[in-house]
């Protein structure tokens, strides 16, 4: 024990430590340099060292606590509405500018920190510190740091020479906020996969595109709350067929129950390119019947750490969670685990007969803490498997920001994890909140790897979507490992592009392997993919001809290609609990197809629109002659007796990202 | 200046003396630079939490109140500053994977058999609660006492020595079982 301790010990002494750069250190001291005598100087314009905010404290500080925060509210508050007068009008901004050296607040939307609306009060009144050089005594805080060093700027620069590097940064991000309106594009901390679109391919050379579905609708959620907020989404959180199957579509049902979904193949003029088409494919699952719904064995695994603490986090969570539990039968089962500095289960598996209980520990929860997410996601999974019910579903609901920082924090071991505990059988929901600091990428690592979904709460009409009225598709998968390939006969396609689902590409070979996991269909889900389609002898074809290359497709059989079929449809998937997959096929002939738009069914006009709009906020080139306006043309006339009023929702979304655009620069 | 103690160079810093500011900022940089990247194990990030300690330094100087010891009060900046870091790191890169594969270019460094352990209790170190990381690395690495690491930690001894209990537990357990 204690050679152990020593051991330890004289390890931790002598952890390696590299030098640092002289650069660095030089840079340092410069930096420390030109804020000690920014501060002299302004020592010595204050009366004695007593800073207005100071004076200001130390007499309220004579009535009592009480009164004390009653006036630095109400300062607080006056220097709010002093600066919303100001933000709001520019031209009193660039009076002020002209007539005094330091102009106000116009450097500080750049710098705030990204933080949900709730919080502008705090934030405004940190904006009056440093714009006023208030000498409250500096916080650990790296936003006030920075608001600081940005207000700084307007005066002489005291060593011009050898800048140093964080006020230089500063300065930047100061000079672009000027010139530049509040909204743009939202960059954020937000973490995404980078995605490149997918190119378009000549069916001659690469006649077969295998993909896995992907019916995840956190990127949807994740656009509209950028776009409600004024700002045009990151190109990566653009995941267009998340985008797609955020909606609902009433494509045709399977005829009986010995196949859990149904394939409809249809074929359109594209709405933003004339020469081409779109070949539109729509999967169905059947419904669930209410008596025949499994029995729910539940674990909420929630991260209740610091980070959590913020309006549009825990507290919608718990609504959230309180709604799910509403939504549970009795015979269901649900336990909670969370997860902070240390990891801890709250609730051991309960009926939710005893609903009471379940909801009085939601209430409980409170943030605090570091993320030890590793340790609670392997506690989730161990009460799930203690509490396993063979014939029901099992499914652990992770809840997060995904931010991270203790116990496994490597993504590929997460990652590892959640595929291991895939074959007990055990599902993963992953549903996101949050933003600015939100992990999208390893979400979705999660989700995919652990047999299961990644949803974006951003709102409690979210949550209620997710987990209410299409609860039955997040908790019961009718089919898993579901596979997509398509082979394009040549003789009709000349070339294709597949619109979205660049993270989810297979390999050729991925298609026939069982091993080689894929995505889920939950109860009543439908899952579109829309091709876009050059016929040969289209005028759009972007890519030429070989001029060696006029041979005949190796293998291929002649009457089939001469046949006008489009291309060739199968599916893979494997039922909830069974190892190996079974096939669909199907030709795609030109007995679904649509000489204009008009006749086209509804749902397949507004997938149609949902890519045109996910293509146009990225800035894919091949839409480039393709607007907000006609998205709005488009989707309008295509939306059916929208139930919910998602797409009503999703129309008010184009408008947003017409506004925004025009404010941005993009 | 050398000759000078730190709270003679924090008074005359006061006095607007920059010369002696200067001295203590060149003073106590390794230090700071050490505790730094001991937290979040890259090189570059400990310089950029170096010189951010500094410049609170020179925000900070006035609130300096005699009682504590000057290297408490820089002790306790610096490790603020790096937890805040940390938390609001843009790139939340895997920091001991970064610390290792950096080690293993920059230097051939000790025997192997210590090398790897040491790669293997950066990684542990990474996994512990902040708090506690705090106090290891306070206590065990820098040689604080565990009354020093109170104060620079602002809370009791017993607290300290609690933490480090706790978290010798868990390193200990890390190091035998590598996940």
């Amino acid at each position: 024990m204690t050679t152990d301790n020593d051991k330890l010990k004289n390890l931790l002494k002598d952890l390696p430590v590299p030098e640092p750069s002289p650069e660095a250190r030089e840079r340092a001291v410069k930096a420390a340099m030109a804020e000690f005598n920014r501060r002299g100087a302004a020592d010595k314009k204050n009366i004695k060292g007593f800073s207005f905010w100071g004076r200001l404290k130390n007499k309220t500080l004579k009535g009592g606590p009480m009164m004390t925060r009653k006036i630095t509210y109400s300062v607080g508050l006056a220097f709010s509405l002093l600066l919303a007068v100001i933000v709001m009008m520019p031209n009193f901004v660039s009076y002020r500018k002209g007539a005094t050296e330091q102009p106000p607040v116009k450097t500080v939307p750049a710098v705030i920190p990204p933080g949900p609306a709730l919080d502008a009060g705090p934030v405004i009144r940190e904006k009056a510190l440093a714009e006023h050089k208030f000498d409250a005594a500096p916080e650990s805080g790296y936003g006030r740091q920075q608001l600081e060093i940005a207000a700084d700027f307007n005066r002489p620069a005291p060593a011009a020479t050898g800048m140093p590097k964080l006020a230089l940064e500063s300065a930047s991000v100061e000079k672009d906020a000027a010139f530049r309106p509040p909204d743009q594009t939202y960059a954020g901390r937000d973490r995404f996969e980078t995605l490149t679109p997918n190119p378009v391919k000549a069916a001659r050379e690469e006649p077969v595109s295998t993909f896995s579905i992907d019916v995840d609708t956190a990127a949807y959620a994740f656009v509209r709350r950028a776009l409600n907020s004024g700002e045009l989404p990151q190109k990566n959180a653009v995941r267009i067929e998340e985008l797609i199957n955020y909606f609902s579509y009433d494509y045709p049902l399977p005829a009986d129950r010995s196949v859990p979904f149904k394939a409809t193949v249809n074929v359109f003029p594209t709405p933003w390119n004339p020469a081409t088409r779109l070949l539109h494919l729509g999967i169905k699952g059947y419904d669930l019947v209410p008596t025949g719904k499994p029995k729910a064995n539940l674990v909420f695994l929630i991260d209740v750490s610091g980070s959590m603490n913020s309006p549009d986090k825990l507290p919608l969570l718990k609504n959230a969670f309180r709604m799910l539990v509403e939504a549970l039968e009795a015979k269901d089962s649900v336990a909670v685990v969370v997860y902070a500095g240390a990891a801890g289960t709250v609730l051991e598996p309960t009926p939710v007969k005893e609903k009471g209980r379940i909801l009085a520990v939601l209430d409980r929860l409170t943030a605090g803490g570091s993320t030890a997410g590793g340790e609670g996601i392997r506690q989730a999974y161990a009460l799930a498997e203690a509490n396993f019910d063979p014939k029901g579903v099992n499914r652990v609901i992770l809840a997060t920001d995904g931010d991270f920082n203790v116990g496994i924090r490597d993504p590929e071991e997460l990652k590892g994890f959640v595929e291991r505990k895939r074959q007990t059988g055990i599902y993963l929901t992953v549903l996101g909140f949050g933003r600015g600091n939100y992990n999208d990428a390893l979400m979705q690592k999660l989700a995919q790897n652990g047999n299961g979904v990644a949803a974006y709460i951003d709102t409690l009409n979210e949550a209620r979507k997710v987990l209410v009225d299409e609860a039955q598709a997040s908790l019961f998968a009718i089919a898993k490992d579901v596979k997509i390939q398509i082979e394009f006969n040549p003789a009709v396609v000349a070339e294709y592009r597949l619109i979205g689902y660049e993270t989810r590409l297979l390999r050729r070979e991925d298609f026939n392997n069982d091993r080689v996991d894929a995505g889920d269909i939950g109860a009543g889900h439908s899952v579109t993919a829309l091709y876009e389609i050059t016929p040969t002898g289209s005028s759009g074809r972007l890519i030429d001809d070989l001029r060696y290359g006029s041979r005949p497709s190796p293998g291929g059989d002649r009457t089939v290609e001469q046949s006008g079929e489009y291309a060739f449809l199968k599916i893979r998937y494997k039922l909830p609990a069974a190892e190996e997959s079974r096939l669909i096929t199907t030709p795609v002939n030109r007995e679904r197809e649509y000489r204009t738009l008009d006749e086209v069914p509804e749902d397949a006009r507004f997938a149609a629109a949902v890519a045109a709009f996910g293509q146009v906020l990225r800035g894919d080139p091949h839409v480039k002659n393709f607007g907000y306006d006609d998205v709005l043309k488009l989707a309008e006339a295509a939306r059916g007796k929208d139930r919910f009023g998602y797409r009503a929702e999703f129309l008010n979304l184009v408008r947003l990202a017409k506004t925004a655009r025009a404010m941005g620069d993009r | 200046m050398d000759h000078l103690t730190d709270i003679e160079l924090v008074a005359l810093s006061l006095e607007g003396n920059a010369p002696a500011f200067e001295h203590l900022v060149k003073r106590h940089y390794g230090t700071v630079f050490r505790l730094s990247y001991k937290w979040c194990g890259l090189k570059e990030d400990a310089e950029d939490i170096a010189q951010e300690v500094f410049i609170k330094l020179a925000q900070k100087l006035k609130t300096f109140g005699q009682k504590s010891s000057f290297k408490t009060w820089i002790y306790r900046i610096t490790v603020n500053t790096a937890k805040d870091f940390i938390r609001k790191s843009i790139t939340k890169r895997g920091y001991e994977n970064a610390y290792v594969i950096e080690q293993e270019d920059a230097n051939p460094g000790p025997p192997v058999g210590h090398h790897l352990e040491a790669k293997r209790l950066v990684k542990a170190l990474g996994r512990l609660p902040e708090k506690q990381k705090a106090a290891v690395l306070l206590v065990l690495s820098e040689g604080l006492s565990h009354q020093e690491a109170a104060r620079v930690l602002n809370c009791p001894e017993r607290t300290v020595s609690w933490r480090i209990f706790q978290a010798r537990k868990s390193l200990k357990k890390y190091l035998e079982h590598p996940i």
